[in-house]
């Protein structure tokens, strides 16, 4: 007789009739539980799948589904709400890690997205592959609240039109302890620097770390060096491997490291003291570092063959308001280019933290190298990996 | 003398052949046809795409031109550096391997030995409900718990052992090491579990009372029979390892770099031939290194063996 | 952890043991626990950190607060990424389950020439890092196959990596499976259906659940391959591996921590169901 529940060693064997017979119902309810329950979940799996396509515009009152690839903080919950409301757009967003893996997506997805953000030289990239449309942004009245420098990067200009809504940017600063750090570091230089061994954090962007050490070599151009500068950047990649504690994944390691201070340096953006004293870590200092440094500024692209995109210009209308922006700002804390939010963070009490963030600067895009693809990103991959590899 | 399963002398069964299964035909396979197709459309179509981009070339542009080169493979080789992070990479796999099976082999045979059935089934869910958390937020806390500030070190500290905080456990090779048998640990013992569970702990018994000493019993009896389970085991640890990248990115530090982040750094630049050769490599050789030990993967059919 | 040494009515124990028996099975206690005990740390850790008041999540504790549950709560994109993501993991293991069940049969015992060819092919899908099957699959999709993506090509592609376990366990299992079981059945005159029903699958259920958990384990933290072939939709992993720029607050944590009670209680809850169900059956009588 068959008997595999109850009797734990699963002997085969038979045993009295009476505990036979109750295993063996036992057995039954359980295999009609699970077949029930596999059931169920093949039906809810089916059925949320089923409610789960039929994305987009659903119900009466809504002009469409606008779908968004960016950032998470270039947008806020009520913010989406707000829009849903007002242009009776809803917004559904697809997140974004890294501009080449977006770029990897846009490339094979193409009108399935309307709108995607996207990092400084990446989007005249993203034109000349035909991804992306120009437009004049002028068109907007929202665009009357950006800084006129924004409306007029030669990089984004383009006799069509201007490549993307202008968002935010900021440039990669080094953060130091002063408590471990005591003589003031003002270059590249103080990540080499063998009195911190095994105190440094850099974020984990391959490409990104060689342009420092080119940065620190003098290199013109960080992402387009030549075979001697790619070369002197990895010499000094090599110097650098023993002086780092870790490559970050995300800003919340290199935070989490500054205030539990196993890291007394780190790259990052612009913000990282704030979040270092909120989370209960000692006072770190920011600088840039005096060779120059990297930075990105953002924009918001729109996608050619979107199915949606003529809900692009209703939606930034609504969307890049100074009150959402001075929103954004206060939340995510980094500088933007809207040039009225400005003024409203002011009257709110806000100043001090947006100068700090040089929000009202934002021709500091132009002493900084914008982050982009370029020539010798295979270059600076090979010798990231000839040197962090076994 | 019965025949073993299914087969008789010219096709006349002389015992009773299993009665799940058509004596021939085609229809034996049927069942495997929805696997076929899903294979087939998911990985094998997919690949060959791969396959053939491995052979061309990403320019500056990062568009793939029909280049047809080996470049991408000849750097494997040529370049010490990614050789010797494969060897690595195997012998971490290898460690994390016997580590897992040394630490659930005990744990399951205590769950199928000496608990209830029902409770069995609890205990096992206890064991996966965990990794349904987010696998980073999991690594967070290990990096808090083994760093240089965390909790470990400063129980260490508070209990002696420890004069000063340690950096011996993670952002290095030791802490990958602790972290992959910690998340490939349920693996190990979902297939231990499957296979021990149908195992006679009577024989056992059996054993000693002949005589034999209960490691012999042990090792002579129970290991045999769970053999399907092991290799299982074995197989659900060393390859998925070998494309490990996140664990060594989280608590590697910078010496802890095992050949998957290398193949993702490729793949993260846009560099997609480079990396799609990398690990058409990794899959051939990891193919080649199953083929040449197929006859230890083959399971014999022990009960029915006569 | 009691429970797990009530004693129970054990034959065996009755019949001459070693006396290396006794202190063996403590031992093994002890391992069992501390095993437990190193799963779960980190998740002890998880949930604290989801009640620490600054905005990055980990130690120090600064203030204890329940401020981030409202903010989950409150932020309409993680929800929608949670019940994404358990729609996706539930198909997955189901699918996952089904498919390689059945594949696993014709693999044991169909009598393939090159069976362990196959069962090689079967596992090469694991072999690759996730980021290759990824790319490689949102090319196909498009420009072969011409799909819009969508939560389907998700599931899709975790089927893809999920299978091969099934297909390996359940195979493994049904290797070992003693064939008199079902010929005793035959003999007593059931059909293959029937034998497949009574005496086969439930003889390889704890297989085909362990299959079942680990596809939902895979599934539901699985980040990269879903990244390049989900459409518009977002998943909970997704969501947390992209928050690269200014990094996780503990909104993540919290909502970690009510998925894990939440599981907690429904396992607890359809145990109940079970048990009480068992005891109506065997008072009905039959």
């Amino acid at each position: 007789m068959v008997n595999d529940s109850g009797d734990r060693h699963g002997r085969i064997g038979s045993e009295d009739i009476g505990m036979d017979q109750m295993a063996r119902n036992s057995n039954l309810s359980r295999r009609r539980f699970l077949q029930a329950s596999a059931a169920m979940g093949g039906v809810v799996a089916f059925g949320g799948l089923a409610a789960a396509c039929t994305t987009g515009g659903g119900g009466g009152s809504t002009k469409g589904t606008f779908n968004w690839m960016t950032w998470s903080d270039h947008y806020y919950d009520e913010q989406l709400a707000a829009i849903a409301k007002d242009q009776e757009i809803k917004t559904s967003i697809t997140e974004l890690a890294d501009n080449s893996e977006g770029y990897t997506k846009v490339k094979e997805v193409g009108g399935q997205l309307d709108m995607i953000s996207g990092d400084a030289l990446w989007v005249p990239k993203y034109f000349e592959d035909g991804l992306i449309e120009a437009w004049d942004i002028n068109e907007l009245e929202v665009a009357k609240q950006l800084y006129s420098i924004a409306r007029d990067f030669s990089i984004w200009k383009k006799p069509e039109g201007y490549l993307g809504y202008p968002f935010g940017w900021s440039p990669v600063q080094l953060y130091y302890n002063p408590k471990y750090v005591t003589t003031t570091p003002d270059s590249w230089e103080v990540l080499l620097d063998p009195k911190y061994k095994g105190h440094i954090v850099v974020e984990n962007q391959p490409v990104e770390i060689v342009a420092y050490m080119a940065k620190f070599a003098g290199a013109k151009d960080p992402y387009n060096m030549t075979d001697e500068e790619l070369a002197q950047a990895k010499d000094l990649l090599t110097l650098l491997k023993p002086n780092l504690l870790k490559l970050t994944q995300q800003n919340t390691e290199t935070i989490t490291s500054l205030i539990n201070e196993e890291a007394w340096i780190a790259t990052g953006n612009l913000g990282a003291e704030e979040r270092v004293k909120e989370g209960g870590g000692a006072e770190i200092m920011g600088f840039t570092p005096k060779e120059g440094t990297v930075g990105w500024m953002d924009a918001e692209m729109l996608v050619k063959g979107g199915k949606n995109n003529s809900l692009l210009k209703p939606f930034l209308e609504v969307a890049e308001q100074a009150e959402h922006i001075a929103e954004n700002f206060i939340r995510y804390g980094r500088p933007l280019f809207n040039e009225s939010a400005y003024k409203l963070l002011v009257d709110k009490g806000h100043k001090d933290r947006a100068d700090r963030f040089l929000y009202n600067k934002p021709e500091t895009v132009n002493t900084m190298t914008l982050k982009g693809p370029g020539s010798s990103t295979q270059g600076a991959i090979d010798a990231f990996n000839e040197v962090f590899g076994a | 003398m019965s025949l073993p399963s299914g087969v008789g002398l010219k096709g006349v069964p002389l015992v009773q052949p299993g009665p799940a299964a058509p004596s021939r035909g085609l229809g034996r396979l049927a069942p495997a046809v929805p696997g076929a197709i899903a294979l087939f459309l998911l990985f094998l179509a997919p690949m060959a795409f791969m396959l053939v981009f491995s052979f061309w070339r990403t320019d500056v542009d990062f568009n793939l031109v029909p280049d047809w080169n080996i470049n991408n493979y000849t750097k494997f080789f040529t370049v010490p550096t990614y050789l010797r992070t494969f060897l690595k990479t195997m012998l971490m796999a290898a460690a994390v391997t016997a580590a897992g099976l040394a630490a659930a082999l005990p744990f399951c045979y205590f769950l199928v030995r000496y608990v209830s059935r029902r409770r069995q089934r609890l205990v096992l869910l206890a064991v996966i409900v965990p990794f349904w958390t987010s696998y980073l937020l999991r690594v967070y806390a290990w990096q808090a718990i083994l760093g240089e500030r965390g909790a470990l070190n400063q129980a260490l500290q508070a209990i002696g052992i420890l004069d000063e905080p340690s950096r011996l456990f993670v952002y290095n090779d030791i802490g990958v090491f602790i972290v992959l048998v910690y998340v490939y640990f349920p693996f190990a013992a979902l297939a231990l579990y499957a296979a021990l569970e149908k195992f006679d702990f009577s024989q056992l018994h059996a054993a000693q009372d002949l005589g034999a000493r209960p490691d012999q019993a042990f090792r002579h009896i129970l290991v045999p029979q769970i053999r399907s389970g092991i290799i299982t085991a074995c197989i659900f640890m060393f390859i998925p390892i070998l494309g490990e990248f996140l664990t060594p990115t989280l608590v590697g530090g910078v010496q802890g770099s095992l050949i998957a982040n290398l193949v993702v750094n490729f793949f993260r630049g846009a560099q997609i031939a480079q990396g799609a050769a990398f690990a058409i490599i990794i899959a051939v050789f990891v193919t080649a290194l199953l083929v040449v030990f197929r006859k230890y993967l083959r399971i014999e059919d022990v009960v029915a063996r006569e | 952890m009691w429970w797990l040494v009530s004693r129970q009515i054990d034959a065996l124990e009755t019949m001459p043991v070693s006396p290396y028996a006794r202190p063996t099975r403590w031992v093994l206690w002890l391992w069992a626990v501390a095993v437990l005990v190193f799963l779960y740390l980190p998740i002890a850790f998880l949930v604290l950190f989801s009640f620490n008041e600054p905005r990055t999540p980990g130690l120090p504790i600064v203030n204890l607060t329940l401020h981030w549950y409202e903010v989950a709560a409150g932020n309409s994109l993680l929800l929608e990424a949670v019940k994404n993501s358990i729609i996706v993991a539930v198909a997955v293991a189901f699918l996952a389950t089904l498919i390689g069940t059945m594949a696993a049969f014709p693999l044991v015992r169909g009598g393939i020439r090159h069976a362990d060819s196959v069962r090689i092919l079967a596992t090469m899908p694991i072999m690759l890092p996730g980021i290759l099957l990824g790319i490689a699959m949102l090319i196909f999709f498009r420009r072969v196959l011409d799909l819009e993506l969508s939560l389907l090509t998700v599931i899709a592609g975790h089927l893809v990596f999920t299978t091969p376990f099934v297909v390996l366990i359940v195979a493994a299992r049904l290797q070992g499976f003693d064939q008199r079981l079902e010929w005793a059945a035959a003999d007593l005159g059931a059909s293959p259906r029937q034998a497949l029903r009574h005496v086969i699958l439930p003889l390889i259920s704890p297989a085909i659940a362990a299959g079942a958990l680990i596809s939902v384990t895979l599934s539901i933290d699985e980040f990269i391959i879903t990244f390049f072939t989900v459409g518009p939709q977002v998943t909970l992993p997704l969501y947390i591996y992209t928050q690269i720029k200014f990094g996780v607050t503990p909104e993540v944590n919290a909502v970690a921590t009510v998925l894990l009670l939440a599981t907690v209680a429904l396992l607890f809850g359809s145990g109940l169901v079970l048990r009480a169900g068992r005891r109506l059956l065997r008072q009905g009588g039959r």
